[in-house]
């Protein structure tokens, strides 16, 4: 079964003043040798070119592509492959035009230097100039070098004291857990209790001993009132001594 | 009906002849037209197919560049690009294809996604470009880029062939398909 596919073809005849094909043959003489040069010239180079694009497919085609059915991973690596290979003949070719254009530049500019006068010539002024931006571009990247050691040395230091501050902060948390570790422990220790106890029983017996004192003076029926020294004694039995 | 290959006829004295192919006439007929209202120094032909293969009773010159046109809001334009492409020669694929996506502006109205294009293209090795070909402004930028791209690929640009510009185009295309992948 054939598909009937639609096919329409447009064309448009070579544009811009001058360059057309042959028909436009009419006008002045001494534009027209100028225009046609030109346009023999672009002829002839697009038909090297074409060329050169007709050779290159008769050279591929004379290499034999391997028809084992392969992987479609494999045929994909193998294309990576080839394709990898034109870049690198790419560059390198790149890279020995740029060679030879520099031979070639610097040979112009060797002979031309020997014909002119170097103190005046245009040449020289634009070497100057690039030397002086360059210097400048060395002295601002220089600046810039420094400026950046300048933050690098401010950032080290700002660490430095982050670091002894947290270290700082940690020995202070460490000594106030060890005091309350300390105090808690005191609290439970028995030392403290024994202490306790005796304090205790010395206070009781030191009460017992007030209350005899004071049972004694008030049932001598002694005016205590009246000798100062004795009131100050019966005064201070009253004192009572849990309170202390 | 034999498949369309690229050498196999002598070029046309500073002609360029290009071949538009897709299920979208009115696109392929505006493109067409902006493509022609380009100042270009070699004579262009364009051709417009709705798909391959192409009837072999019409004295045709040879074909420099063929660009494939999917329209992402029809599954349908997608599917004949993709059988138009068995009856090509492998050595139109060395950079005298490309393919043109259009109506990635309109998000709502794509069927297509996106990946589905970028990896069409991945496979067959050929840059793909997008272009929204309803809008007068873009399409005559597209137009623009088309005849260069033509000019390359019929050796009328000293120094450049097809496939230097292929890897040229390559370059940029490969690290947000290793992402997708």
């Amino acid at each position: 079964m054939e598909t009937q596919s639609e096919e329409q073809a447009v064309t448009k005849p070579a544009d811009s003043g001058g360059e057309g094909g042959p028909p436009q043959v009419a006008g002045a003489q001494a534009a027209r040798p100028e225009d046609r040069m030109t346009l023999l010239l672009r002829l002839r180079a697009q038909t090297k070119q074409q060329l050169l694009e007709y050779k290159a497919m008769v050279d591929a085609n004379e290499e034999k592509t391997p028809e084992q059915i392969m992987q479609e991973k494999q045929i994909e690596a193998k294309i990576e492959e080839l394709e990898n290979e034109v870049e690198e003949a790419k560059i390198a070719f790149e890279m020995k035009k740029l060679a030879l254009d520099r031979m070639q530049l610097s040979t112009a500019l060797k002979k031309h230097l020997e014909k002119t006068d170097i103190k005046t010539s245009v040449l020289m002024d634009n070497m100057k100039q690039i030397l002086n931006l360059n210097k400048l571009i060395m002295k601002s990247q220089q600046e810039t070098w420094d400026l950046e050691e300048k933050l690098l040395d401010v950032r080290k230091k700002r660490l430095q004291l982050k670091q002894a501050s947290e270290r700082k902060l940690l020995e202070i948390q460490t000594e106030k857990n060890k005091q309350k570790e300390d105090l808690d422990s005191m609290e439970n220790s028995d030392k403290i209790k024994t202490i306790q106890q005796n304090l205790e029983t010395e206070i009781q017996i030191t009460t017992v001993i007030q209350n005899v004192f004071q049972n004694l003076i008030l049932g001598s029926k002694v005016n205590w009132a009246e000798d100062p020294a004795l009131k100050e004694t019966v005064l201070q039995l009253e004192k009572n001594l849990t309170m202390i | 009906m034999s498949a369309l290959r690229p050498l196999d006829k002598l070029p046309g004295l500073n002609t360029a002849t290009i071949l538009l192919v897709g299920t979208e006439d009115a696109l392929l007929q505006q493109l067409a037209d902006s493509m022609l209202k380009e100042d270009c120094t070699s004579e262009l032909k364009v051709h417009l197919a709705r798909s391959l293969p192409l009837p072999c009773s019409v004295n045709r010159p040879r074909i420099d560049l063929i660009v494939f046109v999917v329209n992402l809001h029809s599954k349908h334009s997608l599917q004949n690009v993709e059988e138009s492409l068995c009856h090509l020669d492998a050595a139109f694929f060395l950079g005298k294809v490309t393919f043109l996506a259009t109506g990635a502006g309109r998000d709502s109205h794509c069927s297509i996604h996106r990946n589905t294009v970028v990896r069409l293209a991945h496979t067959y090795r050929s840059p793909l470009l997008f272009c929204d070909l309803e809008i007068e402004d873009f399409r005559a930028t597209m137009a623009q880029r088309l005849v260069r791209l033509l000019q390359i690929c019929a050796g009328h640009v000293p120094g450049v062939s097809a496939l230097n510009l292929l890897s040229l185009l390559r370059g940029s295309e490969n690290p947000s398909l290793e992402e997708a992948l």
